[in-house]
C-alpha cells in the first residue's frame, strides 16, 4: 500500500483541479487522479478553451474578409491556413494545461496518472496506461469525473466524418458542407466556427427552437441573426441515421412528430446533442453510490454522496454543466470538508454562448417566471441605441432584465450582443447581493461603454430609459 | 419673436444637458433646451463617440497589419492591408449624425422644446438666445447650466492649420506623416495611439515624468510598453515651447536642452477648461470653485433656481458624471428627494490596453490613513485573455485590511472598459472581498480576473 492522503480527487477538470488547489491551500494532503495525458479536463483540452480560441480566430478571419472596409480598413487578400490556425489553438491549450501542471507543483498536489476507481470507501485504485495498478488510502474522495459526449443511436462517431465536438475542434480541412445535430450552444459555437471558415452549415434540431433553455425572445432574435449569417436550420426534425461513406455522410431525417423520411448528404456531421455524466467507469455500483437514471451522482447540500466520505461535483452531479459551476462546486466542497460553510446558488450561474453576437444569461427566463406564477416587470434596451456599440460597428441584439413586480429584485437577465459574456457580470454581482433593478440603474456606468445598455435596461424596468 | 416661458431651461445639449432635459420631460416638466450645435455636446460631436469610433477602426487596422506580418491570429493570411482615413472619418461622421438625430428624437419624445442658438443670461431667470431667425427670449423658473468645457489652448501654440485640438484631429483627410502630441493625458494618448496605428510617426511631449499622470503608475506601464511597441517616442519631463519654422516643434527636454521635433501636425491636449465665458456669467453672482462653478450635493449653485452640471462644475470631467448629475437635477426640480451620493464614478481610458479605475487607489487609501490589502491578478493567467491573444495587464483590488470592504478596483488590459460596471456596482453595494470571491464568474471570461483578484487579496487565488 502506497501513500495515504487526506483527499483524493478523481478527475482534473475545472471542478477537480480547482478543488485540489483549494484543498491544498486549506492544508490538506491532496492527490488528483487523471487519465488524460494533460490536466484541465474537458474544458481546457477539448472544451471551453480550444473552442473559444477557434471562435476568436475564425471571427478575425471573417471580419478581415467581410467587415472592415466599412470603416476604411482595406485588406488586399485574406487566405486561411487551417493548419496554422489549429496550431495556434493547440498552443493556447498547451499554455493552459501546463499552467495547471505548474499550479499543481506550486501547491504540492500529487498527480496520479491513470484511471481511477473506488474499490471501497477510503480507497482509490489507479491503473496507469501500462495496466499497472496501485491502491491509495485516503480520508476523503471527491469524484470530479465530469462528462462525455452523448451518443445518438444510429450514428456512430468516427471523429473523422462523423465527429463529436472533440473532432470538430480538429478537422484537417474545411468541409464544404456540415450537418450539426443539435441546436444547443456547443453545436452553434462549432457550427459558427466552420460557417465562418467557409462551410455551409445546417443545424438539425429536434425541438421547435434552438437553445431551448434560453429566454424565448432572445432565442428568436438569436436564431434570426445566425440565419442571416448563413447558417441553415431544420427545426422539429430528427436524425434517425447517419452513415459515413467513401465521400461524405448520408443522413436520414424525419419530422420530429413523425412522417416521411428525407435524405441528406454532408461532408461532415457533428453530433452535439448534449453531454452525459461520466460516472460509469468508477465502480460506483459496487460500493453503492447512488446515481440517477441518466448517471448523475446524487449529492446532499454538502456535496456528499450517500456513502460517507465520498463527495462529487461538477458535470458528474446535477446542475448546469458548465466549467465555472464545476469550479464553484469544487471550492465549496473542500471548504465544507474543512469545516467552512460556503454555498453555491445554481440560480446565479451565468451561461454564455460565444457566437457572434454572444448570448449571456443569468437567473430566470420570462417563460420560467410565467410558469412559476411570479409577477414581474421587464426592461429592455437595444444595442443599436448604445454609442459604444455603434462605434464598434456591433449593434445587433439587446439587454433584457426581469425584476420582481413588487420588490424590483432582479430575477433574471438575458443579453444578446457584443461582449455579452462580460456584461452579464455586472448583473451577476448585483444578483449575488439580491439587488434591485434600481440599484443597477443608480450605479454610475462609464461612458461610452456597452455596460450602459445594462443600466438603460434597468431604467426601462421602471419605464424610464433615457436613450430610447 | 414671442418670448417663451417654461418651468425648466437647460443651457447646453451635451450629455449633462440633454439627459437633464429628457428626464425633466419624462417627469412632465415643461422644458426647453438650448444649444447652437447639433445635440450631444462635446461627447457626441467631438469627444467620446467619434474618438472611440476612430480608435476602433485604428485597432482593427493594427490587427490586420499584424496578421499580415504573421504576428497575430496565426492561420489568417492577409496581404497588403491599407487604411483610408477619409473613409473612416466618413463612417464616424455617419455615426455621429445618427446619434445627433437620435438625441433630437428623444428630446422630442419627452416633449422638450429645442431652441438652436447661443444663450446669454440677462438675469437669473431670463436668457436671450441668438437664433438664426433672431433673438429669442426665454424665461424659466429653474435654469440648468450645462455649458461644458473646451480644449485648453497654449498661448505659444495657437490652434490653427498646423496646431490642432482634439476636435480637428478627429476629421483629418489623411494621417499626418509626423504627429507630435503635447500632453500625455488620456485624450492625447487615445488619439496619439490611434494615429500611430494608422501609420503616423508619433512623438509625445509630457511635462510630468510619466504618461497618464492622473493614473496610478503600475496601471500605465502596459500602456507605455504598447506605445513603445508602436514606435511612439515619449519625451517625458519635457516642455513644448513653440513652433520653429514650418515643420518643427521646439521643446525643452528633461535635461534642459532645446530639441526640435520635426512634425507635420501638432496635437495639443493639455486639458480642458470649463466653458464659463460668453454667456453672461458676469450677470450672475455665482460662487466659483476655482475655474468651475461651485455646486452643492444637489448641483445647486449659490443662486436660487440656478443649477449647474457637467464639465462646467469640475472634475472628473467625464460624460457619465455629467449624465448622472443631469438625471439627478431633473428629479430634484420635479420635487424628488435626491442628492449626489455616488460611491463610484468609473474612469475609463481607451488607450491600448484600456485602463479602468473605480474608487480609491492603494496610494489614495493609504493617504487617507486607511490600512489596506491589495491583490492583483494578471491576465496572463486568464484563459479568455489567451484565446483573445491579449494577455497584457491585470485586475487589482484595494480593500480595507480590517473588514475587507472593497475601496477601489483598477484594471488594465484589452477590453477592460466593459468590466467597469461590475466594479462600480460592487462599490455601490458596499461589497467586501468575500462577496466578490463568492460571486460566480463565468468561464472563460476576463471577468474572472475580478474574482481572482479578490481571492488573491484574501490570500488564496486559484489560478496564480
Ligand atoms: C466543446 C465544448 C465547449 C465548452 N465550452 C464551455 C464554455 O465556454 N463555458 C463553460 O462553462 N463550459 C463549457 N463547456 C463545458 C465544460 O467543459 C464542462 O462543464 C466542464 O469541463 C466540467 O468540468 P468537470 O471538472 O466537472 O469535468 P471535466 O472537465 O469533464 O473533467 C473530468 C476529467 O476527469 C477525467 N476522468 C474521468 N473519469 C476518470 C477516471 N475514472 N479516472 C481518472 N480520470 C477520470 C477526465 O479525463 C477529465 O479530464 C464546454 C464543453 C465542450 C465539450
Ligand atoms: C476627444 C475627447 C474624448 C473624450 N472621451 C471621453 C470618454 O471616453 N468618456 C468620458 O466620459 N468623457 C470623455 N470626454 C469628455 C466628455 O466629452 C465630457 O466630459 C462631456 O461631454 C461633458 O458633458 P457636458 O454636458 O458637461 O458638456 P459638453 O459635452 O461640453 O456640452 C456642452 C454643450 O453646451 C453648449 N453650450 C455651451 N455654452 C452654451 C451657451 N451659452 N448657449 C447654448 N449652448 C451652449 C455647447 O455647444 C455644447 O454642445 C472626451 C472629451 C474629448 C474632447
Amino acid at each position: 500500500m502506497a501513500d495515504k492522503f487526506d483527499l483524493i480527487v478523481i478527475g482534473a477538470g475545472p471542478g477537480g483541479y480547482v478543488a485540489a488547489i483549494r484543498a491544498a491551500q486549506l492544508g490538506m494532503k491532496v492527490a488528483c487522479v487523471e487519465k488524460r495525458d494533460t490536466l484541465g479536463g474537458t474544458c481546457l483540452n477539448v472544451g471551453c478553451i480550444p473552442s473559444k480560441a477557434l471562435l476568436t480566430a475564425s471571427e478575425k478571419y471573417h471580419e478581415a474578409k467581410e467587415e472592415l472596409d466599412r470603416f476604411g480598413v482595406d485588406v488586399g487578400s485574406v487566405k486561411l491556413d487551417l493548419k496554422k490556425m489549429m496550431g495556434h489553438k493547440d498552443d493556447v491549450v498547451k499554455s493552459n494545461v501546463t499552467g495547471v501542471a505548474f499550479l499543481f507543483k506550486k501547491n504540492k498536489i500529487t498527480w496520479l496518472k491513470g484511471l481511477g476507481t473506488i474499490p471501497a470507501p477510503g480507497k482509490v485504485q489507479v491503473e496507469d496506461a501500462k495496466g499497472k495498478k496501485e491502491t491509495y488510502e485516503t480520508d476523503k474522495i471527491l469524484i470530479a469525473t465530469g462528462s462525455d459526449v452523448m451518443n445518438l443511436p444510429g450514428v456512430e462517431i468516427d471523429e473523422k466524418q462523423i465527429v463529436s465536438s472533440t473532432g470538430a475542434l480538429d478537422l484537417a480541412k474545411v468541409p464544404k458542407t456540415m450537418v450539426v445535430i443539435g441546436g444547443g450552444y456547443i453545436g452553434l459555437e462549432m457550427g459558427s466556427v466552420w460557417s465562418r471558415l467557409g462551410t455551409k452549415v445546417t443545424v438539425v434540431e429536434f425541438l421547435d427552437k434552438i437553445v431551448p433553455t434560453m429566454d424565448e425572445e432572445v432565442g428568436k432574435q438569436f436564431h434570426r441573426i445566425l440565419g442571416k449569417q448563413g447558417i441553415e436550420f431544420k427545426l422539429k426534425t430528427k436524425v434517425t441515421a447517419a452513415k459515413a461513406q467513401k465521400s461524405g455522410v448520408k443522413l436520414t431525417l424525419e419530422p420530429a412528430a413523425g412522417g416521411d423520411a428525407e435524405e441528406m448528404k454532408a461532408d461532415v456531421v457533428l453530433v452535439a446533442i448534449g453531454r452525459r455524466p461520466l460516472t460509469d467507469n468508477l465502480g460506483l455500483d459496487k460500493i453503492g453510490v447512488e446515481t440517477d437514471k441518466r448517471g448523475f451522482i446524487a449529492v446532499d447540500e454538502d456535496f456528499q454522496t450517500n456513502v460517507e466520505g465520498i463527495y462529487a461535483i461538477g458535470d458528474a452531479i446535477p446542475g448546469p454543466m458548465l466549467a465555472h459551476k464545476a469550479e464553484e462546486d469544487g471550492m465549496a466542497a473542500v471548504e465544507i470538508m474543512a469545516g467552512q460553510s460556503p454555498h453555491v446558488d445554481y440560480n446565479l450561474v451565468p451561461g454564455i454562448v460565444y457566437t457572434w453576437p454572444e448570448v449571456a444569461s443569468i437567473g430566470k427566463t420570462e417563460q420560467q417566471l410565467k410558469a412559476d406564477g411570479v409577477a414581474y416587470k421587464v426592461g429592455k434596451f437595444p444595442f443599436s441605441a448604445n454609442g459604444r456599440a455603434r462605434a464598434m460597428n456591433a449593434t445587433d441584439g439587446f439587454v433584457k432584465i426581469l425584476a420582481d413586480k413588487e420588490t424590483d429584485k432582479v430575477l433574471g437577465c438575458h443579453i444578446l450582443g457584443p461582449n455579452a459574456g462580460d456584461l452579464i457580470h455586472e448583473v451577476a454581482t448585483a444578483a449575488a447581493f439580491g439587488a434591485s433593478a434600481e440599484d443597477i440603474a443608480m450605479t454610475c456606468h462609464g461612458h461610452p461603454t456597452l455596460n450602459e445598455a445594462v443600466k438603460e435596461a434597468a431604467l426601462a424596468v421602471d419605464g424610464r430609459p433615457i436613450h430610447i | 419673436m414671442k418670448d417663451i416661458s417654461c418651468k425648466v431651461l437647460v443651457i447646453g445639449g451635451g450629455p449633462g444637458g440633454y439627459v437633464a432635459a429628457i428626464r425633466a420631460g419624462q417627469l412632465g416638466l415643461d422644458t426647453v433646451i438650448v444649444d447652437p450645435k447639433p445635440m450631444g455636446g462635446t461627447c457626441l460631436n467631438v469627444g467620446c463617440i467619434p474618438s472611440k469610433a476612430l480608435i476602433h477602426a485604428a485597432n482593427e487596422y493594427r490587427h490586420v497589419s499584424k496578421m499580415a506580418r504573421g504576428e497575430r491570429t496565426p492561420g489568417v493570411r492577409v496581404e497588403n492591408p491599407s487604411f483610408d482615413l477619409a473613409a473612416a472619418v466618413e463612417w464616424k461622421d455617419g455615426i455621429v449624425a445618427r446619434l445627433n438625430g437620435g438625441v433630437a428624437g428623444l428630446l422630442k419624445k419627452a416633449k422638450v422644446k429645442t431652441v438652436r442658438g447661443w444663450a446669454r443670461f440677462r438675469d437669473g431667470k431670463t436668457v436671450s438666445v441668438d437664433t438664426e431667425t433672431g433673438t429669442q427670449v426665454i424665461r424659466a423658473e429653474e435654469i440648468v447650466i450645462a455649458t461644458g468645457s473646451k480644449p485648453v489652448e497654449l498661448p505659444f501654440l495657437k490652434f490653427g492649420e498646423k496646431v490642432l485640438s482634439s476636435t480637428e484631429v478627429l476629421s483629418l483627410a489623411e494621417p499626418p506623416k509626423r504627429l507630435v502630441v503635447v500632453g500625455a493625458g488620456y485624450i492625447g494618448l487615445e488619439l496619439g495611439t490611434a494615429y500611430a496605428k494608422m501609420g503616423s510617426h508619433v512623438e509625445v511631449v509630457e511635462a510630468e515624468n510619466r504618461i497618464l499622470p492622473q493614473y496610478p503608475a503600475d496601471l500605465t506601464r502596459p500602456v507605455a510598453a504598447r506605445l513603445k511597441d508602436l514606435g511612439v517616442v515619449l519625451h517625458l519631463g519635457a516642455k513644448a515651447k513653440g513652433l520653429v519654422g514650418e515643420d518643427a516643434l521646439l521643446i525643452e527636454t528633461a535635461g534642459g536642452r532645446d530639441e526640435r521635433l520635426p512634425c507635420d501636425k501638432v496635437l495639443v491636449t493639455v486639458g480642458r477648461a470649463p466653458l464659463t465665458e460668453g454667456w453672461g456669467l458676469e450677470e450672475l453672482a455665482l460662487d466659483m470653485d476655482g475655474r468651475f462653478i461651485a455646486v452643492d450635493d444637489r448641483c445647486r449653485t449659490s443662486m436660487r433656481g440656478l443649477y449647474a452640471i457637467g464639465d462646467v462644475t469640475g472634475e472628473p470631467m467625464l460624460a457619465h458624471r455629467a449624465m448622472a448629475q443631469g438625471e439627478m437635477v431633473a428629479e430634484i426640480i420635479a420635487g424628488h428627494r435626491r442628492a449626489w451620493d455616488k460611491a463610484a464614478i468609473p474612469a475609463v481610458c481607451f488607450t491600448d490596453p484600456e485602463i479602468v479605475t473605480v474608487g480609491l487607489s492603494e496610494a489614495e487609501a493609504k493617504h487617507q490613513g486607511i490600512e489596506v490589502k491589495t491583490g492583483q491578478f494578471p491576465f496572463k493567467a486568464n484563459g479568455r485573455a489567451m484565446t483573445l491573444e491579449d494577455e497584457d495587464g491585470f485586475v487589482q483590488v484595494v480593500a480595507r485590511a480590517d473588514n475587507h470592504q472593497v475601496l477601489g478596483i483598477q484594471a488594465v488590459g484589452g477590453g477592460v472598459a466593459e468590466l467597469s460596471a461590475a466594479f462600480s456596482l460592487a462599490l455601490e453595494m458596499g461589497a467586501v472581498l468575500e462577496d466578490i470571491a463568492g460571486t460566480i464568474h463565468a468561464h472563460p471570461t476576463q471577468s474572472e480576473g475580478f474574482q481572482e483578484a479578490a481571492l488573491k487579496t484574501l490570500g488564496h487565488a486559484l489560478h496564480v
